[in-house]
């Protein structure tokens, strides 16, 4: 019992630091994700608006370089047009666009940029990209599951499993069963 | 510490690949042999598509802003769009993808709408578009058809 003991402990030292930059990636991203009906947790957007000279409802062929003249944009920069309505054009742009009302001139400027950081975090902590981060993300939720079985067996007495460990191991077995069980029976 | 420094080595290229992967302008599983239907000829007629795997191709005009979760890609008809929607996280279509030309694919649905849902929906739309919403404006109920999207490939005009 003492070499098992010793081997968690090893197990549990070696795999905590590992997962240090994993566990600080997934919970903060965790937090943002969270509240995603609040906020865009990987988008900064703005939203202004604009106006220009009407154009009037004319054929898009006609409209459109108006348009772009009127917005002091230059052909290179517009990734593509699209007539949405008769009276509405939008422009896009590499991160963001504009949207007008070719018979009123009012329009409205969109833009947006990655969140730093965050973008990035989320972008692991969803698996975005699938691929080799699946690997990954596998082996780190393994390796919680090692630190969370081995956690328990560090210390022995009245601070260990049969003692306040105990209950605070208890204690978190509950909520998500309780939760669970709500959940199940109220939805 | 020989077996660190080539441990950290590994991890280190994995996540370097797999950051790498991430660039990718395939989404979800892409696409593959189902033909192509001009999103027009989709619209004239939505009701003999339904059922059907297809695959559609338009330039991308609007962007799922909460969750990325769906594409509306522009018809050959002036203010004609299909939407594709994909399932919540699965696929995210991020913002950058809009004046993209995208071909998705996936499965034609129609989905028969209440007259509350489809009021709600008029509303909604009347707010994107900046108009004020009558609700008695609405008399009948709504079909709403999309593309239920299993993949797209999104390319830089």
């Amino acid at each position: 019992m003492r070499d098992f003991r010793k081997v968690c402990w090893t197990l549990h030292r070696e795999i905590g630091f590992l997962v240090v930059g994993l566990t600080i990636v997934y919970a903060i991203s965790g937090i943002a994700v969270n509240h995603a009906h609040h906020w865009d947790a990987n988008y900064a957007r703005v939203s202004e608006p604009v106006r220009i000279e009407p154009t009037g409802a004319g054929p898009t062929a006609e409209v459109e370089p108006l348009v772009l003249e009127r917005l002091g944009l230059e052909r290179a920069q517009v990734k593509t047009t699209w007539r949405a309505s008769p009276e509405v054009l939008q422009v896009f742009l590499e991160g963001g666009g504009y949207e007008v009302n070719l018979v009123t001139g009012d329009g409205v400027r969109k833009g947006f940029r990655p969140r730093p950081l965050l973008f990035d975090l989320n972008f692991m902590h969803l698996n975005t990209g699938k691929g080799p981060w699946t690997v990954i993300a596998d082996v780190y939720a393994g390796l919680l599951v090692v630190l969370a079985l081995t956690g328990p067996l560090l210390v022995r007495g009245r601070k260990g499993l049969a003692g306040r460990g105990g209950v605070l191991m208890g204690v978190g077995i509950v909520l998500p069963v309780v939760y669970a069980i709500v959940m199940r029976f109220t939805r | 510490m020989r077996t660190m420094v080539l441990i950290v080595t590994l991890v280190a290229t994995l996540a370097a690949s797999a950051a790498l992967a991430g660039e990718t302008k395939t989404y979800g599983k892409g696409v593959a042999g189902a033909d192509t239907v001009k999103v027009s000829d989709l619209l004239a007629n939505p009701e003999a598509w339904v059922g059907k795997t297809i695959r559609v191709q338009g330039k991308a005009v609007g962007v799922c802003e909460h969750r990325g979760c769906w594409v509306n890609l522009a018809s050959d008809v002036e203010g004609q769009t299909v939407r594709v929607k994909v399932k919540d996280g699965e696929i995210v279509f991020p913002p950058a993808m809009q004046g993209d030309m995208v071909i998705a694919e996936g499965v034609w649905t129609a989905n028969q709408l209440d007259m509350e849902t489809t009021k709600k929906v008029c509303e909604h739309q009347a707010k994107e578009k900046g108009e004020t919403f009558d609700p008695n404006s609405v008399t009948s109920c709504m079909t709403l058809y999309q593309l239920s999207g299993t993949g797209a490939v999104a390319t830089k005009n």
